[in-house]
């Protein structure tokens, strides 16, 4: 082989490297929010079964919720009976709870918002922030691995500087088409602290999605909680008059 | 002759004198009014909420779970009544809840307490400055501490709305009125904590029946390791469905032990300064007297005393005078503690230090055998070292040199 074919194969191998590879910045961020939309659509309605792991202990707790956008959301306990009724609202980065016995409408204060919600996995922050990856968060991808047969990104997501953040970094797990597939949570010292996994993918409200998520402290076998899509309908919209305080206190079937 | 050559030059005398018993003074009472206030820290800081002792479920002081909790209360009680040395107990139920009034929401640990025998074991029904403390048959009535009261801006008689997670994970809400509002002085008990009826707690949070502390407070602070011991004996035959473990106050407020630590070794320290002061200043005079007797030395050798003989006088010389400066310390000393033990200390003024601990009005010190002895004798050991220099110096004296000598 000569010299001269040897440069322009290195060079023509470049060119298609560099059209092969996209500019990771732009296109991280794209598949996130992608992700992100997909996941929650315009606007949803779902029930949700939360089923909390203990070691010794486990309860299960079904949950109605209505989303609309990346920002809103409103969820009702249905069952069990005992705490039938109870709510969340969730507007912009704001939360209320409504316990239907004292009939009274709680705004969550901030000291407040990483503690749990309803003694679950999940923190008040993991609620009322979700979008925060979104705006608070520089992406980029680090990887990528293969789901059944399609190709999984592997992002990493730093917060931005003085970015209102509790997590030091995120790793992402998003499939080429679009469905999220997992997302790791780090503290500061970047130690991953819990993971939160979708599994079972299947047809739900009209489109591939993960039926089950499960949110794990990391170091932590025992102690999960699992949410399990009942049902699960996409909507292109729903009305504001839903996410608004009075409409917490009315008691929902 | 020794005790003659004492007073022969009196000025000298009694200034080592007074130094002796000034030493001794300060060491009798200073010791007396440590021990005294650790004494008074420890019990003002476990009658705030703590107790000498605690029964817990395992796990429950590293973990405030609401279900780690102590399933029947009623056997530990039986077990408690049979310890001679209990003066107390109680038994308490803690969550950590939101309460909010009308227009703000806290984060609170709420307490449930029975109203009749907290009194017997915690000083809360003292603390409480405004409204009434919590009677037998109030349900749905709480105490607040004074600054959540002024953060959530309530007064007695307003509604609080408590929502929180209970024991069975379900969600615990009640509506609360206020009754009382206390201030025990201590910020973080103040502002994040509140009190509710037992029967009103165990209700609200699902309880079935369950506490999480039973608080004991024994006669004594010296009888607090025998009644641990016996508890411990009797927790491990009885079969309560759970772990449970006994916690004396040392392992519940490790924060007041360390303290106190800290104050002994630094109290210490200066003792030790204190006394090699002292030590110096009666060899100084030891040495002193020497120089100057030199001739009167050699003039006793030469008349055929022994220089071993002298060393002996020197000694008891100097022994009679630590002597009756430490008997005179120890009974200044004590006259002085005992005045302030019945009549305490003014510390109102209060460091902050102090507050942490509860600790807002008087002191008193406290005269033990300990504190009485401990410090003169350390006093009468250096200076026997002190004078022991000098007495065998006088051993090396020759007569005729020392005749000589001015």
């Amino acid at each position: 082989m000569s010299r001269q074919t040897i440069i322009s194969i290195t060079f023509l191998l470049h060119l298609m490297l560099a059209i092969i590879r996209p500019c990771p910045a732009m296109d991280a961020n794209k598949i996130v929010t992608d992700g992100f939309n997909y996941w929650r659509g315009k606007a949803s309605i779902g029930t949700v079964e939360m089923l909390i792991h203990r070691e010794d202990w486990e309860r299960t707790m079904t949950i109605k919720a209505w989303t609309r956008g990346q920002k809103d959301s409103l969820f009702y306990i249905a069952a069990p009976p005992k705490d039938y009724g109870n709510g969340t609202l969730k507007k912009g980065r704001e939360m209320w709870i409504y316990n239907p016995k004292v009939n009274r409408v709680v705004k969550v204060p901030p000291s407040m918002m990483s503690q749990s919600w309803m003694g679950s996995d999940f923190s008040n922050n993991d609620l009322a922030k979700s979008d925060s990856l979104l705006l608070d968060y520089e992406h980029t991808i680090i990887g990528t691995e293969t789901h059944e047969g399609k190709t999984v990104y592997i992002i990493e997501s730093v917060p931005k500087p003085n970015a209102p953040v509790v997590w030091g970094m995120q790793r992402l797990k998003i499939r080429e088409d679009q469905i999220w597939l997992s997302e790791e949570f780090f503290d500061e010292d970047l130690q991953p602290i819990k993971i939160m996994t979708a599994m079972e993918i299947q047809m739900l409200g009209g489109k591939l999605f993960p039926k089950v998520w499960r949110m794990r402290n990391v170091d932590e076998q025992n102690r999960y909680t699992q949410l399990t899509y009942r049902s699960l309908e996409f909507k292109p919209g729903l009305p504001d008059r839903l996410f608004t305080l009075s409409s917490l206190k009315q008691r929902r079937r | 002759m020794a005790w003659r050559n004492i007073w022969r030059n009196p000025r000298r005398t009694v200034l080592t004198v007074c130094a002796i018993t000034f030493a001794s003074v300060l060491l009798v009472f200073m010791l007396s009014f440590q021990f005294g206030s650790y004494e008074t820290m420890i019990n003002t800081s476990v009658k705030i909420s703590t107790g000498h002792l605690q029964v817990q479920a395992e796990r429950y002081r590293e973990k405030k779970s609401i279900r780690f909790v102590i399933p029947r209360p009623r056997a530990i009680a039986e077990i408690v009544d049979h310890i001679p040395e209990v003066a107390a107990y109680t038994f308490r139920a803690q969550a950590f809840s939101l309460i909010s009034s009308k227009d703000r929401t806290y984060g609170v640990v709420v307490t449930g307490i029975d109203p009749q025998k907290e009194v017997t074991v915690s000083r809360l029904k003292k603390l409480v400055h405004a409204g009434n403390f919590l009677s037998a048959d109030d349900a749905n009535q709480a105490l607040v501490g004074k600054l959540l009261a002024k953060n959530l801006r309530v007064t007695i008689g307003d509604e609080l709305t408590l929502l929180g997670q209970g024991r069975d994970g379900s969600i615990a809400a009640t509506v609360v009125q206020v009754k009382g509002v206390y201030s025990s002085g201590i910020d973080e008990f103040d502002r994040s904590t509140m009190q509710i009826p037992l029967a009103t707690f165990q209700d609200t949070f699902s309880m079935d029946g369950a506490v999480h502390e039973v608080v004991v407070i024994g006669k004594s602070l010296a009888d607090i390791p025998g009644i641990k011991a016996k508890l411990k004996n009797a927790l491990s035959d009885l079969d309560s469905g759970k772990p449970l473990r006994t916690l004396d106050w040392q392992e519940l407020m490790p924060g007041l032990r360390q303290a106190i630590e800290m104050d002994l070794v630094s109290g210490l320290i200066f003792y030790g300064l204190l006394i090699i002061v002292v030590a110096f200043s009666i060899l100084n005079t030891f040495l002193m007297a020497i120089f100057e007797r030199t001739k009167e030395f050699g003039v006793m050798m030469a008349i055929g005393t022994t220089p071993g003989r002298l060393t002996k006088v020197l000694l008891i010389e100097s022994m009679a005078m630590t002597m009756i400066g430490i008997i005179a310390g120890i009974l200044l000393g004590i006259a002085i503690t005992y005045y302030f033990q019945i009549h305490g200390i003014d510390f109102s003024g209060g460091s902050e230090l102090l507050s942490q601990f509860g600790i807002t009005g008087r002191m008193y010190p406290k005269l033990s055998l300990l504190s009485i002895s401990i410090g003169p004798f350390m006093v009468l050991f250096f200076t026997f070292f002190a004078a022991l220099y000098p007495a065998l110096k006088i051993r090396r004296l020759q007569p005729v040199e020392a005749m000589m000598a001015i």
